[in-house]
């Protein structure tokens, strides 16, 4: 295609949206990750175990490549994935804790992986070169996370224990709010990305995810079309109020082992 | 001693307060004895006619670290060229988190540059279009029949 975006005549304001769009998915993709590999040991079953841990993999895979994407802004992914305070994280709200148990999980598998692969789909079809050229392999994994995902969504949704249906309502009705809200935001950096044809309006942005998650949801009595985006908005980072726990992001930089820093 | 293959984003300067990239390790570590190196055919005593032709040849010997298949027929090379003495190879994995990249490019870089004629690789990541099965060649999908692996 020759109508991708050329970067190198984005003004200052476009770039900064480009950037925050970009670390906005990469943090989230790292942070994610490191949610889904708790859980490696701590799954219902040893099989299912072993997919989580692949897909924090998978995420983290994700999160190198969207990451690396910054070096068409001339940044250095290499300081924002390394050299950031915990404040500075702009991974989408409902990962700023760990997942508490296996419906969290789950409900984190539908509701934030879903809208994450929704948000890339968006990506992909834009006009910034790197996204159409990387991000397809992503929607390929991802569609082996959505598998998981809606198996487990309705197993625990048609479960004979209320208290595994009450767990995975709860926390999918927690995780709504702010995911639609980073969905659709409606701010002017992110107006801008419209303008340039690098991202879908707000408004489709959303309705594709409501149609990705409304059927899955209503298993478990849980009507997305009711749902409503969260107020508090930090435009900075293009995320709500907060940021992750300082457990997941000293993970995420790598805090442990920087005398021995390799990629 | 073998370079580093190059790779975007790795060779960092570092900061003002030194530098932080491998701070603590050697510049390069051939870390593993996969790719079925022992397999290696011996560096070519002259240089080829056709370099393009040859680095292909090469690849052909470079295994997969996890499937005993080379990664030519594993279809993981987009394309290869060769410009006064650099081969510069459009590779690909077969997922974006693959724990073999390391390896695979170690692999790569030391059986090119144990050719005379080969004064430097470069090792362009690539993931347009996105890897599948379908990229697997006929004759890699015999020899994954011969192994018990269905592809």
């Amino acid at each position: 295609m020759s109508d991708h975006l050329d970067v190198s005549a984005l003004d200052a304001d476009q770039r900064a949206a480009l950037h925050r769009f970009l670390v906005s998915l990469a943090d989230s993709k790292r942070i994610l990750g490191i949610r889904y590999s708790d859980w490696l040991l701590g799954a219902p079953s040893i099989e299912t175990g072993i997919a989580t841990s692949s897909m924090a993999q998978d995420e983290w895979g994700h999160a190198r490549l969207l990451y690396s994407m910054l070096k068409e802004l001339d940044v250095d992914p290499v300081e924002v994935e390394h050299d950031r305070g915990d404040e500075d994280y702009a991974s989408v709200d409902p990962l700023d804790e760990p997942f508490g148990d296996w419906a969290a999980v789950i409900a984190g598998m539908v509701v934030v992986d879903g809208a994450l692969a929704t948000l890339l789909e968006s990506f992909s079809r834009g006009r910034f070169e790197p996204a159409t050229m990387r991000v397809p392999k992503m929607l390929d994994e991802e569609a082996f996370h959505w598998s998981l995902a809606s198996a487990w969504f309705r197993r625990l949704a048609t479960s004979s224990s209320a208290s595994a249906r009450g767990k995975l309502s709860d926390a999918t009705r927690a995780m709504l709010p702010p995911v639609l809200a980073w969905l659709g935001a409606e701010d002017e950096a992110d107006d801008r990305l419209v303008e340039l044809g690098v991202l879908e309006p707000a408004a489709d942005r959303v309705r594709a995810f409501r149609d990705r998650v409304r059927d899955i949801l209503a298993q478990g009595g849980i009507d997305v079309d009711e749902a409503e985006p969260s107020d508090g908005w930090d435009a900075a980072r293009r995320r709500g109020p907060g940021h992750p726990g300082h457990e997941a992001t000293e993970r995420a930089r790598g805090d442990r082992n920087r005398m021995l820093f390799v990629e | 001693m073998t370079s580093l293959p190059v790779v975007s984003g790795v060779d960092s300067p570092g900061t003002a307060d030194g530098p932080r990239l491998n701070a603590g390790l050697p510049r390069h570590v051939t870390s593993h004895m996969s790719g079925g190196r022992d397999l290696w055919s011996d560096p070519m005593v002259e240089a080829p006619d056709d370099p393009e032709a040859a680095v292909w040849d090469c690849l052909q010997e470079v295994l997969d670290p996890e499937i005993p298949i080379s990664l030519v027929e594993l279809g993981l090379v987009y394309g290869v060229s060769f410009d006064e003495g650099e081969a510069t190879i459009r590779l690909t994995f077969t997922a974006t988190a693959c724990p073999c990249m390391e390896f695979i490019r170690e692999d790569i870089t030391d059986r090119l540059e144990q050719e005379s004629w080969v004064r430097g690789v470069r090792i362009e990541e690539v993931w347009d279009p996105p890897w599948t099965t379908d990229r697997i060649s006929d004759e890699g999908r015999r020899k994954l029949r011969e192994l018990g692996v269905g592809a």
